[in-house]
């Protein structure tokens, strides 16, 4: 892809700013080395100078010209780190003594620094020194100096190293940011292009992986999971729609059937009867399956926070109590494993509609003269846990996610609204409660586990 | 009997007020909470149903202004908003029953009757309940019909009696569930009509005329 405006992009921003903090201390780097290797010995060579040219004018002026002229000789010639250089001019500009190739005509500034070539080993050499031009009494001048080339080389070094260093980062530097802001917008590309195909409605387009598992990697597969998640939920709600319109068209064309009968046939007053008490049963049917889908919606407008304490035990017997006739009409036996004193935190009602809810499908579908149970205790972590079981077909393994789903039905042939399930769960988890489902071999047996 | 209908849907408080008349109520109906105001401080009822959600004065706001000022007097709320917690709250605020929309109007009347007599609770403690043949001896806990000796469960013994204290007035299913059982919800499945239908066996099988009777789409009544 091509760069519109780079500073746009916060990869180059980011280089920019890294290369002037790179720059930056490299020049503090090179001014420490200059300070430490120019600067100070610099200081120290003008110290010695000084001291050296003051006692030269002191011989001059106590011991006169050619003591001088000895002290210079010996001066020039006693060893040194620094080759030392001298220069005796007499008032009418003749040189009087001297071991420097060259030097200013004209007096100028009392200390400089001054550079000349030299021929000594038939090559030509660069020299540096520092020199002090003093006037003595009499208009003889001296200039005192030492040799300082090191020290110019060095400051030439680190004069040089301070261009290419930051020259080179510099140029680097910026093909490196451009080369990375390329990169990372082309990656970031990839997940816009994937996530405006989903704002265009496109819920089933993934964003390519690299295959390197790197950060952008990770990102874009916690983005796809999010998609597939999304895709799966909202596929769901639709289905649900679809549902939720086909159920309720079903009893509501019933219901008008009946209005519309009725409505012909006022005469026939076992007839009207008859109608009227269908239309009723119609509109009942109707009004609690929407109560049940109210209540879901709410339940699943959020968990709730303020549970009281509920005793367990009498719950879950008078649950039981309460299907009992439904079991018994099947032959069927109700056997119970309930742990004494249990008290879980939730909503007495709700609880008593879930497992009043669980119940009522074990007995549906316990097989005549089959065996529904009803265990409760507590887990290892404390929690209570809940079971109901049932010796029926069970559900397969594929089939457990969808059971919840509203209308949810898996084709049987039992009466109800497939709501029963869904309202467990949505009861469940507004109690911050867990429901599973696992195979009770045979039967199902389902699993609620309260919050500790 | 004096009812006051606060309710501000007119298709609604037509039907109510309609029902409620034609079982011999006197009714007052008024649409707005600041006239349910007026009206509660001005009248006596025996009952008030209650709409929660008002013009101007918000129903629980009538409902605690009531009770703040020491009237008693049975309120049952109606209100769209029918979850657990809403219910709780219509009836911490001093509600004495709680019907949530959409509801029947039979069942709207049952529990207004059944307030009605909640009113004179000082009656004296029956000790025995009596309809037609069918005798029940709270003391000594026994059912008798035609002077046979019937037994019961507990639980059988508890919706009969619930039964026979509402005897001629439809009870609904989940009226049962909350008197019998102690529990607030929509059972959706026929698991009440099944513990009615055992009591029938035990009380009507051998007996006759049959005193108790499925109400298609409202519930059950005890009738002679």
């Amino acid at each position: 892809m091509r760069l519109r405006n780079p500073l746009r992009h916060l990869t180059l921003r980011l280089t920019l700013i890294y290369i002037a903090l790179f720059c930056g201390s490299i020049g503090v780097m090179l001014g420490v080395a200059y300070v430490a290797g120019v600067w100070r010995p610099l200081q120290v060579v003008e110290a010695r100078i000084q001291d050296e040219s003051d006692e030269l004018v002191r011989i001059f002026e106590t011991k006169g010209r050619d003591a001088l002229i000895l002290a210079l000789d010996r001066r020039a010639n006693a060893p040194s780190l620094r080759m030392p250089y001298h220069v005796l001019i007499a008032p009418n500009g003749a040189v009087v003594a001297v071991n420097l190739a060259s030097w200013p005509v004209n007096r100028g500034e009392e200390w400089l620094r001054y550079e000349f070539d030299t021929y000594a080993s038939g090559s030509e050499e660069e020299h540096e020194a520092v020199v002090r031009d003093v006037l003595l009494s009499g208009g003889y001048r001296l200039l005192v100096g030492l040799d300082t080339e090191d020290l110019d080389e060095r400051e030439d070094l680190i004069e040089e190293a301070l261009f290419w260093g930051s020259g080179m980062s510099l140029a680097l530097g910026l093909i490196g940011g451009l080369v990375m802001t390329w990169a990372v917008s082309k990656r970031l590309e990839s997940i816009n292009r994937t996530a405006r195909a989903v704002i265009g409605g496109d819920l089933s387009g993934r964003i390519p992986l690299h295959g390197s598992g790197d950060d952008f990697d990770q990102l874009s597969a916690t983005l796809n999971e999010m998609l597939g998640r999304i895709e799966e939920l909202v596929s769901s709600i639709s289905r649900v729609s679809d549902n939720i319109a086909h159920e309720l068209r079903t009893p509501l064309t019933r219901l008008r059937a009946e209005l519309e009968e009725l409505a012909a046939s006022t005469d026939d007053r076992a007839e009207v009867e008859a109608r009227s008490a269908a239309a009723l049963d119609e509109a009942a049917r109707l009004q609690s399956m929407f109560e049940a889908l109210l209540r879901i919606a709410r339940l699943q407008s959020g968990p709730r926070g303020d549970l009281e304490s509920v005793a367990l035990s009498p719950l879950l017997k008078d649950a039981v109590e309460l299907h009992q006739p439904a079991a018994e009409e099947k032959g069927q036996t109700v056997e119970l494993d309930i742990a004494p004193d249990l008290t879980t935190p939730g909503d007495r009602d709700l609880i008593f509609q879930m497992v009043s809810n669980l119940l009522d499908n074990a007995v549906k579908f316990a097989p005549a003269g089959g065996t529904v149970t009803l265990a409760a205790g507590r887990t290892r972590d404390q929690r209570v846990e809940v079971t109901v079981s049932d010796d029926g077909p069970g559900v397969p393994a594929q089939d457990r996610e969808r059971v919840f789903e509203r209308f949810y039905r898996g084709g049987q042939s039992e009466p109800g609204f497939g709501l029963g399930l869904s309202l467990v769960r949505a009861a469940a988890r507004h109690q911050g409660a867990d429901v599973r489902l696992e195979d009770a071999g045979p039967g199902l047996r389902v699993v609620l586990t309260f919050r500790a | 009997m004096h009812v006051l209908v606060v309710e501000d849907d007119a298709r609604v408080a037509s039907h109510v007020v309609k029902g409620l008349k034609g079982e011999g109520w006197l009714v007052d109906h008024v649409a707005d909470g600041r006239q349910a105001l007026f009206q509660v401080a001005s009248e006596t009822y025996d009952v008030i149903v209650l709409d929660r959600m008002l013009p101007n004065v918000d129903g629980l706001k009538i409902l605690q202004t009531m009770r703040a000022s020491g009237d008693s007097t049975p309120v049952l709320i109606l209100s769209a908003l029918g979850d657990v917690d809403n219910r709780v709250k219509g009836l911490r605020a001093g509600g004495d029953d709680y019907l949530a929309k959409p509801f029947a109007v039979s069942e709207l009347l049952a529990r207004v009757e059944a307030l009605s007599r909640r009113k004179g609770v000082v009656q004296e403690e029956a000790t025995e309940l009596r309809l037609a043949d069918l005798e029940m001896n709270l003391l000594s806990r026994t059912v008798t019909r035609q002077g046979q000796s019937i037994d019961l469960t507990t639980r059988e013994f508890l919706l009969l009696e619930y039964l026979l204290r509402n005897a001629g007035r439809v009870v609904s299913r989940s009226m049962l569930l909350e008197a019998v059982w102690d529990y607030n919800f929509d059972p959706q499945t026929n698991i009440i009509d099944q513990h009615v239908s055992r009591l029938r066996q035990k009380i009507d099988k051998d007996f006759d005329p049959p005193l108790l009777q499925t109400v298609r789409g409202m519930g059950y009544t005890l009738r002679a």
